[in-house]
């Protein structure tokens, strides 16, 4: 039995329900949950939000579904980018767990693909996408590891939008050929998740394949929070952590000892 | 793609659970109400098409007890007229039935041709409420197991359900409580359930224990 993971979980200032959605996740078998903090930088004085830590969102992490382990919260930042000075990596997307983009130009589209340090390309779910997906940038982004998004809440709500939802899904998934997508619900309420079987399934009607629709809600995810996991470090290698301990009298004595074999050998 | 639907026969058998939002819900996981579910599974267990194990999601409870079969079979084919239009249709309308529904644990066996269960299961995540005697009930589908019988399906029934009295275990606040579902959880270990699989007499020796 695999993994599975619900990325997109819309961050809602209400704690109560979004302690009841992580429960309804848990329930429905989903071993990780992201919880998703939207910025759009265009509307004016809008500040990249601090994510609230999980031990406070919730003090007893509900049990997954089939499983004896609690269940895994992250916090993700989505930035909806309409220019090109929107997406600037700064200290305060280091706060998150897993970092997405949402470009709406198709100048932006390639950017995020080829140079962008993200882990995710949100694909429009609410309206046309205004641009082609060319063959280059996404095999680019596919070289990089970087994956792309089909959020599905949006088709559940309404007509119309299931519409652009499984058009843009299809255009997408007929260039990358069904490598690289993740399927993420992007729920506001318990009652727009889907079980990770229904998903997998509805993958179907995106156009991708029973093998590409079950990677796409377990194993890619899981590449996805790994990615995100090396962003933190020098390519994956190097992983530098503050000390926490105050300092011990050892290395303090260490220190001088150390300074004179430099200035011996000088 | 989930479970094992075996090639056998022509038809699937989708098990699907009524998911509720509220987890007052899971309390009326009660042993005699998973033991009813299986028996009238069994009871049930002789069509030649597959079953999908559904379980239904809802805000409240209470809004459960008013799902009939005949609302959830309209729903379902709403849907998939919407998803797939006369096409769908036309597949729904060769074998398509709800063949079973437990309205306390909201668990649903829907039975569709083995040919096109997908397509007519792609139209499932797009139902939001179901109208039900009168009133809309706010919902949703969630698949736990699809498979070639019903029998199997009642099979990861118990399964699913132990799981589920496990589940229940650390929410239980008295003694009492904690002891109820601790012999509840024993009660209905796979090896009873065998013999009960046997033959009817055993079957009412195993009510009287639940």
């Amino acid at each position: 039995m695999s993994v599975y993971m619900d990325l997109n979980l819309i961050a809602i200032s209400d704690k109560k329900k979004l302690q009841n959605m992580i429960e309804t996740a848990a329930h429905l078998g989903f071993s990780t949950v992201a919880i998703n903090y939207v910025v759009e930088p265009q509307q004016k004085k809008q500040q990249i939000p601090k994510p609230v830590s999980v031990s406070e969102l919730c003090e007893k992490l509900p049990i997954v579904q089939g499983k004896s382990r609690p269940i895994k919260v992250l916090n993700r930042l989505t930035v909806v980018a309409t220019d090109a000075s929107h997406f600037r990596p700064s200290n305060e997307y280091k706060n998150f767990d897993i970092l997405a983009v949402y470009p709406k130009t198709e100048k932006l589209f390639h950017a995020a693909c080829m140079t962008y340090d993200v882990d995710i390309i949100s694909i429009a779910a609410t309206e046309k996408q205004p641009f082609h997906c060319k063959r280059s940038p996404v095999n680019g982004a596919i070289e990089r590891g970087v994956f792309f998004e089909i959020s599905y809440t949006a088709a559940i709500r309404d007509s119309t939008m299931k519409k652009y939802t499984i058009a843009n899904a299809i255009n997408l998934v007929d260039v990358c050929k069904g490598k690289n997508v993740i399927m993420a619900s992007g729920a506001e309420t318990p009652l727009e998740l889907r079980g990770p079987y229904d998903i997998a399934n509805l993958g179907l009607v995106f156009g991708l394949s029973e093998g590409d629709a079950k990677a796409a809600v377990s194993t890619n995810c899981r590449s996805v929070v790994l990615h995100g996991e090396t962003r933190m470090t020098a390519l994956g290698i190097i992983h530098m952590k503050k000390k926490s301990q105050p300092p011990s009298e050892q290395p303090e004595e260490e220190t001088p000892a150390l300074k004179r074999a430099k200035t011996e050998t000088l | 793609m989930v479970g094992g639907a075996q090639t056998f026969g022509r038809i699937v058998y989708l098990l699907c659970e009524v998911c509720v939002s509220d987890s007052s819900s899971l309390r009326l996981l009660e042993e005699k109400a998973i033991y009813q579910a299986v028996k009238a599974a069994v009871i049930k267990a002789h069509g030649e098409y597959g079953a999908a194990l559904f379980s239904i999601g809802s805000t409240d409870s209470s809004s459960l007890r008013l799902l009939e079969e005949k609302a959830i079979y309209q729903a379902v084919k709403a849907a998939v007229i919407k998803a797939h239009g006369e096409y769908g249709a036309a597949l729904f309308s060769i074998g398509s039935t709800v063949t079973y529904l437990n309205a306390y644990t909201g668990v649903v066996i829907l039975r569709f041709r083995k040919a096109h269960y997908q397509l007519l299961w792609s139209a499932l995540p797009f139902i939001t409420s179901i109208w039900s005697q009168g009133q809309k009930v706010q919902c949703f589908f969630n698949c736990i197991h699809v498979g070639g019988t019903i029998r199997t399906c009642q099979k990861f029934l118990v399964r699913y359900g132990r799981q589920q009295l496990c589940r229940m275990l650390p929410h239980c606040k008295t003694e009492a409580e904690k002891e109820e579902v601790r012999k509840a959880v024993l009660s209905c270990s796979l090896h009873k359930f065998r013999v009960d699989d046997e033959g009817d007499d055993d079957d009412d020796g195993e009510e009287e224990e639940l």
